[in-house]
């Protein structure tokens, strides 16, 4: 099992192309947000300080803003506040660690990203529901190593939550409750 | 558009066609018969016939039918194509050389008639089929053409790159800026100050440049229409007509794009409900026809469209129960006309006594609405009972760069799009005035709701003793957005702002300003619409 340090600047490009992935193993960016967590490197697009991050009006509430990077604007998730755990300030080591999911890319806002490892496709279990702090629908597995555990998060499912919500709450704008008529026909 | 122009546009349709006909030929005689080409040929024919007729050149309009009915023969096994192969290399030539003359000429004085006996001849076996036709050897280049086919993939990654430049050049200006304050050499920044000027120009130039390539003359969407019209209004017993005016105006491709759906709503409620049926018109002493004019027009940076029918108009009590009826507003409330109006855009309004197959009234307004502020226009409608309704859409020229007004809010800059922006004032608190709970301030003989755009995001409560007003709307239906400070007009590129952020009411797209930093832009229609809740609810 290979393991790979970030550099301290947290900025992994360099590392993120060294590495090749075998058949049966499996390349996890690692972070934490209070526990390990871990995305496949496949998705992940690049890691990045948190710059300035516009928030935007009535948005929903775990979206953190939008950031400008190299003229993209992209949103970015709060983790902490999507997977519903306790809100920490920003520090030094917060990162945005921009992923590709689906066609979207989006930046997910980490207390620290850590490590890249490697690890087989056999060691990732299912997740145990009653040791985790976090709902079970967004997680893929775990990965047991050594001496920690990485929660393995599934990316499409927290986007696909999110359009459902983005529709419930449309239908539930001020303007359209209670407000449907039966039988409503558009052409 | 001009007669000539009309020319060149068809010499260049004609050629393509005529080529495609030429290679066809040239395959029959190398590899034999193909019916799928021979379809494809048939295709290019009929279109090159059409066209001709459209454009008065009879003569090459009935050859074409003759080479027409040649090939259809030979589809259908009448004729060999190997031997009719020859007859119709001539006919080509036939062609080319009518159209090297309308090219020169501008007219066709020859009427074909011998050529086309030719074919009769050939085609009842009694003629080997016509001589070899002389023909000038520079006559194979065809007619020169001014028009390339471009694929918007392509135009579209060019405006990008403009609107890239575009940003890069505010950030030098900035830069610019600074350094005249900042460096003693005066010479020098001088110097960097008229590069900078030059380079805005040629990027201005560019820009414009690009904009007008990607633009279409409005008449694309419009032709969709009539036919609609003729079958909705046939199917109702109805009789309209439906007229143009302003059709040449050009806006962008992807402006055209969006427009089809907002107008399909708006036409069809206009047949279904505008338009009386003529035993009603005749009783009102209107003429039999109903008319639905369909008009365009560029006023500065953007193009107005309308939808105006001279039917029986918005019939304002019933619209008024439906709205009590929702709760959108009170029983004992007496909301001038215009508010009344604006009731119809709201979401799955609908008369329900008035429904019928094609629409309910208003039905599909709120998405009109929606769909127009998406491309940071604005919807408005007018209604004079007997005389008919009018629907107007102000749209930006341009999707992707629109000129905005810069305005601070909380600390925060927004962009407003200019195209909604009337004018702006300065304003002190004591200017507002406070009626049945609502803000508004006296602006030239009239009175205007006040919206405050940091409590109207729910950005801030915060309240300013001096602030600016900008004011948005048009005529009576005008109101007027406080901000804390202006910060100039600026052109901006607009980026859409991506769904996983939720529904950000009140906010149309985003942008980036020269130094990188993210500017949201106000959604017009939004504002609106939160004044109708707030004032209804």
């Amino acid at each position: 099992m290979g393991k790979i340090t970030l550099p301290p600047s947290g900025l992994a490009e360099d590392v993120l192309c060294e590495m090749d992935s075998q058949p049966g193993e499996l390349q996890l960016v690692t972070f934490t947000i209070g526990e390990h967590y871990g995305v496949p490197i496949s998705q992940v697009q690049e890691i990045i300080r948190v710059g300035t991050v516009t928030k935007v009006p009535n948005s929903l509430s775990y979206m953190e803003g939008v950031i400008n990077l190299r003229g993209r604007i992209l949103p970015v998730l709060n983790l902490r506040k999507r997977l519903q755990l306790q809100v920490k300030d920003l520090t030094k080591e917060s990162r945005i660690i921009v992923v590709e999911t689906g066609n979207k890319t989006i930046g997910l806002l980490v207390d620290a990203v850590s490590h890249v490892i490697k690890v087989s496709s056999e060691s990732i279990e299912k997740a145990p529901e009653e040791v985790l702090e976090i709902d079970s629908d967004y997680i893929t597995g775990v990965c047991k190593l050594r001496n920690d555990l990485v929660i393995l998060i599934d990316l499409e499912r927290l986007i696909r939550r999110e359009n459902i919500e983005i529709r419930e709450e449309d239908a539930a704008s001020p303007l359209a409750r209670g407000m449907k008529p039966e039988g409503e026909e558009r052409l | 558009m001009d007669y000539n122009e009309l020319i060149r546009d068809y010499l260049d349709d004609a050629a393509g066609h005529l080529n495609d006909f030429d290679v066809a030929l040239l395959s029959f005689e190398k590899n034999g018969m193909n019916r799928d080409l021979i379809q494809n040929v048939l295709g290019s024919l009929h279109t090159l016939k059409g066209n001709s007729g459209m454009m008065g050149f009879d003569a090459i309009k009935r050859y074409v039918h003759k080479i027409e009915e040649l090939l259809k023969k030979v589809l259908d096994g009448e004729i060999e194509l190997s031997g009719a192969v020859e007859v119709l290399f001539e006919s080509a030539h036939v062609i080319r050389g009518a159209l090297h003359e309308i090219e020169k000429e501008r007219t066709l004085r020859s009427d074909l008639g011998e050529k086309i006996l030719d074919i009769e001849r050939f085609m009842s076996g009694s003629a080997p089929g016509p001589g070899r036709e002389e023909v000038e050897l520079t006559s194979y280049l065809g007619t020169k053409t001014d028009t390339i086919k471009v694929d918007f993939k392509k135009l579209d990654d060019l405006l990008n790159l403009v609107g890239e430049l575009v940003i890069f050049k505010t950030r030098l200006n900035q830069m610019g800026e600074k350094i005249k304050t900042e460096i003693v050499t005066k010479p020098l920044a001088n110097e960097l100050n008229g590069a900078l000027e030059s380079m805005g120009k040629t990027i201005s130039g560019l820009q414009e440049g690009i904009m007008k390539a990607r633009m279409l003359p409005v008449r694309h969407v419009f032709n969709k229409f009539p036919r609609m019209v003729r079958d909705l209004s046939r199917s109702m017993g109805k009789e309209m007509k439906l007229l143009f005016e302003g059709e040449d105006t050009e806006i962008d491709k992807t402006v055209i794009d969006a427009l089809d759906e907002p107008l399909l709503h708006m036409i069809r409620n206009a047949v279904d409900h505008g338009i009386e049926t003529p035993g009603e018109r005749i009783a009102k002493g209107k003429g039999r026809e109903g008319r639905i004019v369909l008009s365009a027009s560029q006023e500065s940076n953007h193009v107005v469209i309308t939808v105006k029918d001279d039917g029986k108009g918005i019939d304002f009590r019933s619209v008024m129960d439906e709205g009590v009826k929702r709760g959108l507003v009170a029983q004992d409330e007496t909301p001038d006309n215009e508010t009344v109006l604006s009731l119809i855009f709201s979401a799955g309004f609908s008369t329900r006594q008035e429904a019928t197959e094609v629409s309910g009234r208003g039905v599909g307004l709120d998405v009109v609405s929606k769909n127009i502020a998406k491309l940071n226009g604005f919807v408005d409608v007018a209604s004079t009972p007997e005389e008919g309704t009018t629907f107007t859409i102000k749209l930006p020229l341009s999707l992707a760069i629109i000129p905005a007004l810069m305005v601070e809010a909380e600390g925060e800059v927004y962009a407003m799009p200019m195209s909604a922006v009337d004018e702006s004032i300065k304003a002190k608190d004591e200017d507002i005035h406070v009626i049945n709970n609502r803000e508004v301030i006296r602006f030239r003989n009239t009175v205007l709701p006040v919206i405050r755009l940091n409590s109207f995001l729910g950005v801030g409560k915060k309240r300013r003793k001096k602030f600016y007003l900008v004011v948005i709307g048009k005529a009576d239906k005008r109101l007027a957005v406080a901000v804390d400070r202006l910060r100039g007009q600026q052109d901006i590129v607009i980026k859409p702002l991506d769904d996983t952020l939720g529904k950000s009411y009140g906010i149309a797209g985003a942008s980036i300003l020269g130094d990188g930093r993210i500017v949201l832009i106000v959604d017009i229609m939004s504002i609106y619409r939160k004044r109708e809740v707030a004032e209804n609810g």
